[in-house]
């Protein structure tokens, strides 16, 4: 994908995304927990971000953490969720409110350990 | 990354649930506004990205994986820049195509049905790419 977007800008063209990943340097059952934790469209590949940007031709690539942020809100959804279970209950379906609920409880356990990061990368293609 | 069926099916069913005041009064307290937004981007971090991306009017932008339209419809209202916003699920579209309508945006934005592993666009022809936890 990022090869797709370096293609598709124009030279000096800017690329900046948030995205959540599993930290390098954990062990297979860490990994496994972060996975597991981690929402599932986020969570496929623990190589690093600014790596894959600049193997895709990007330069000047920067990371910005913003881990906190992520983890603030985690815990926001749930909790503002929570307050609001009986509505939400009915909109979405018990079962699936619920299981959204231990999602957010898992996730934000994750990025407490450690297991999970979110960060802003940004990066430019050459003129 | 390339999205799963599973994938596919959960956002399409998520972005399918009405939108209720509650859930509309939970996306308040977290994102800061109601942007049509579901992820853990704020509106602050979105507010990051004008500078990052140099966006202006005239620049266009696109959004992989917009969804509502959540930031892309944000940033063309705040820059004055032109928006392509690409997804897969069907709702998010028609949710993101009604927004930027309500918000007189409909001349400067243009949602479209692509994955974000097939971009069908020509090269070099955007100044500015964005995603949010898509990839």
């Amino acid at each position: 994908m990022l090869r797709a977007c370096n293609r598709l800008l124009r030279p000096a063209g800017r690329i900046a995304f948030y995205t959540i990943f599993i930290p390098p340097g954990l062990s297979r059952a860490e990994y496994r927990r972060a996975a597991r934790a981690g929402p599932s469209a986020v969570t496929s590949h623990g190589r690093q971000q600014a790596e894959l940007l600049r193997s895709a031709g990007f330069t000047g690539v920067r990371e910005i953490d913003v881990t906190e942020a992520f983890l603030r809100a985690t815990r926001a959804w749930y909790e503002a969720r929570a307050r609001y279970a009986v509505q939400l209950s009915q909109a979405e379906g018990e079962a699936s409110f619920h299981e959204r609920q231990r999602d957010y409880r898992l996730q934000a356990r994750a990025i407490e350990s450690g297991l999970l990061r979110r960060a802003l990368f940004v990066a430019e293609r050459p003129h | 990354m390339p999205r799963d069926k599973d994938t596919i099916s959960r956002f399409h069913n998520r972005y399918s649930l009405p939108v209720t005041d509650a859930a509309l009064a939970v996306e308040r307290e977290v994102i800061g506004a109601n942007v049509g937004a579901s992820g853990y981007t704020t509106v602050a971090q979105a507010d990051a990205l004008i500078p990052e991306l140099r966006l202006r009017p005239g620049t266009l932008l696109l959004d992989v994986g917009a969804g509502r339209g959540w930031p892309g419809l944000y940033l063309a209202r705040e820059t004055g820049c032109d928006v392509a916003l690409a997804d897969i699920p069907a709702p998010a579209l028609a949710a993101a195509a009604k927004r930027a309508n309500e918000a007189g945006l409909s001349g400067r934005a243009s949602p479209l049905r692509a994955a974000a592993n097939y971009l069908p666009f020509q090269s070099s022809v955007f100044d500015a790419v964005v995603h949010t936890d898509t990839l």
